[in-house]
């Protein structure tokens, strides 16, 4: 017969084969699916691989767009390790695009170094404030957090809506383009390349990168989080307010997010608009679990999927294949991942029954 | 504000979110029966979005809502088989699998939608027309509300007896109920736990699928990116807050369908409170629903416990 047992670990040569085959996979299914759509699969991979990777700019600009994804990455792997199943992380990137802007509001002509501090403290503010009021209705009503994040993410973007399509926010004069005016300079990130726009974000959030993992590994409070993933009624035995813990995860997690609407509106964009943001925080999931919810692997993830959503622009102007083929792309990628992370720890056998 | 409330206006919001009210339905229920199986289904918005694609595509092609109805099914029974082979067959984490599916689901429907429109304008048809009931649809008030309504509506509401007959007092009602409850029961009796937990996804998919292709035939006359809106996820916070009963859950589908019908036509009637707040309504509506009603009684005991045979 055929016995299944779970492997108690499993080592690094069977992982990295696993996550390689889904990896082919996932690039097979896609170039099925440019097949079927009737262009070329060889052109358009090329020129994807092109507009990733081509030249010097095109790869500090991959770096641009994969640094609001370090930032939902992050904030996916912070959740998710306490199995805290949040997809919040869009509304909270928004929350955090719009706490930063209201703070731009009353900062006048504060010089550049009081301003951008200032601003990604109040994005961070506001990202974790709507992280945690996801955090309170778990722990307080057992409202499921998939839910009310799904749910508040809905409600945020309306919100936005109403501020951008005429309401107080609305650029005079362009209400038919749902946008702020244009940001001061002092309120811009600072480059540290200025012909692509690569911002301190990027550092930012190579460093959060790092601190996530030190807290994950070194930290008491990294230990309470893997704990209340893997066993919440021994964290509670051991005197530890599994409440309070689920607020602070729902906090960091959210403030990570708001980092990422900072990055694109204040280190990119210079305006406050949906459209720019849509998406990011939804992407960050894909990048937090394909990234095996470790900050370095998140990071890793991202600065690929960066490239490709870099790339597909080029892409879709050299061949017929429209952007969303990266998207596309990530979903298929992600279930290849997430079957490939589970049949790892299987170990399958076949012997004869013993029994009968 | 009291615009809406003339009795015209509260007249034709009820007409209107009979109709939204089957899109919602239709995927609760078949949540419903899904997660009394013991699979917690986090892909109906997913599944919503692939069956609303799939409808446009085929009522764009060739004009029939019923092939387009069909192919919709069809395209749910697909997206029920892979969320039922990561969840059953691989036992991936059922939230985890919902929520990577949602996210395939978005990426491959917009892919998909721009490459079949590629430069052009997408085309669109003409929105299918109501069958209204002889006899029954000229009662003052409730027939326009009941009995004027679409086919697919009606067999919507009809479901929600069958189905809990169905659940209550049918062998196989039994069985689906026993794989959420008590999967090992159903193994001792010789019984397989998957065979059922698969026939449950594909049933529940299917419906979610029809859901998709009556927002499509119904309400949309071409489709655009994500029009599902969130409405799979409500059908989830309807089962949820109806305690996985069909009456109760049809009771909760009804509030939001109300709230999103008063949203169109807030927009419609020019209310001054701005109508991103009405829109917002069946969303904080759903929270509140789950904060007020906290009686989890009805929910299967496995439910979203990865079953590992013996």
């Amino acid at each position: 017969m055929i016995e299944i047992t779970r492997r108690q670990t499993v080592g690094y040569r069977a992982r990295i084969v696993a996550y390689l085959l889904a990896l082919v996979m996932g690039f097979a299914c896609t170039s099925l699916l440019i097949w079927l759509s009737g262009a070329s699969v060889m052109e358009g991979f090329s020129a994807l691989f092109e507009g990733a990777f081509g030249s010097e700019e095109a790869m500090l600009q991959s770096l641009v767009a994969a640094t609001p994804l370090i930032f939902t990455g992050l904030a996916t792997v912070i959740a998710y390790r306490a199995e805290i199943w949040s997809i919040g992380q869009e509304g909270q990137m928004f929350a955090g695009a719009m706490s930063g802007y209201f703070a731009s509001l009353y900062l006048g002509g504060a010089p550049m170094v009081v301003a951008v501090p200032v601003i990604i403290l109040a994005a961070m503010i506001g990202g974790a404030l709507l992280g945690m009021l996801c955090g309170w209705l778990k722990s307080r009503f057992a409202v499921n957090e998939i839910i009310s994040t799904v749910m508040l993410n809905y409600v945020i973007v309306y919100f936005l809506s109403y501020l951008l399509a005429g309401g107080p926010w609305t650029a005079e004069g362009s209400t038919s383009y749902h946008q702020t005016a244009l940001l001061a300079d002092n309120f811009r990130l600072p480059l540290i390349v200025s012909d692509v726009k690569l911002h301190i974000g990027f550092l930012l959030a190579i460093l959060a990168t790092v601190l996530c993992w030190g807290i994950l590994k070194f930290t008491p409070f990294g230990f309470e989080i893997r704990a209340l993933g893997a066993n919440p009624t021994a964290l509670r035995f051991k005197g530890v307010n599994v409440a309070r813990t689920i607020l602070i995860v729902m906090a960091v997690s959210g403030a990570l997010s708001a980092l990422a609407g900072v990055s694109e509106i204040f280190g990119v964009n210079y305006r406050l608009k949906g459209d720019v943001l849509t998406g990011l925080g939804f992407t960050g999931i894909i990048v937090g679990m394909i990234g095996g919810l470790n900050p370095f692997g998140a990071l890793i993830a991202a600065l690929l999927f960066g490239a490709l959503e870099n790339g597909s622009l080029y892409m879709s102007v050299l061949s017929d294949i429209p952007p969303a083929l990266v998207p596309a792309m990530q979903g298929i990628l992600l279930l290849f991942f997430l079957s490939a992370s589970v049949i790892v720890r299987y170990r399958v056998r076949i012997r004869r029954a013993s029994y009968v | 504000m009291s615009e809406l409330l003339s009795p015209e206006i509260l007249m034709s919001i009820m007409v209107a979110a009979m109709g939204g009210a089957t899109v919602i339905l239709f995927a609760a229920l078949g949540e419903l029966v899904t997660e009394r199986a013991g699979i917690w289904n986090m892909g109906v918005e997913g599944t919503m979005l692939v069956g609303c694609l799939v409808a446009y595509l085929v009522m764009a092609g060739t004009g029939s809502p019923i092939l387009a109805s069909i192919a919709a099914i069809g395209a749910g029974m697909v997206a029920g088989l892979i969320i039922g082979f990561m969840t059953v067959t691989l036992r991936v984490d059922h939230f985890v699998t919902g929520l990577g599916f949602n996210l395939l689901a978005s990426g491959l429907t917009l892919f998909w939608f721009r490459s079949y429109v590629g430069g052009g304008k997408p085309p669109s048809y003409s929105t299918i027309d109501t069958v209204p009931i002889p006899g029954l649809a000229d009662i003052p008030i409730l027939g326009q509300i009941l009995f004027n309504q679409h086919l697919l509506t009606y067999i919507a509401l009809l479901s929600v007896p069958v189905i809990a007959v169905f659940l209550r007092r049918t062998t196989f009602g039994l069985e689906t109920r026993a794989a959420g409850e008590n999967p090992q029961f159903l193994e001792a009796k010789g019984l397989s736990v998957a065979t059922r937990q698969y026939a449950a996804l594909l049933f529940g998919s299917a419906l979610t699928g029809l859901g998709g292709a009556f927002l499509m035939l119904a309400f949309a006359d071409q489709f655009r990116p994500d029009i599902s809106g969130g409405r799979g996820w409500l059908a989830i916070v309807a089962v949820i807050a109806g305690n996985w009963k069909p009456l109760r859950t049809m009771a909760a589908v009804l509030i939001f369908a109300i709230l999103d019908s008063l949203a169109v036509h807030a927009q419609g009637v020019g209310v001054d409170v701005p109508y991103q707040f009405f829109l917002m309504l069946p969303y904080v509506a759903s929270i509140g629903l789950l904060i007020l009603i906290r009686s989890r009684s009805g929910q299967p005991a496995k439910l979203g416990v990865p079953y590992l045979r013996h």
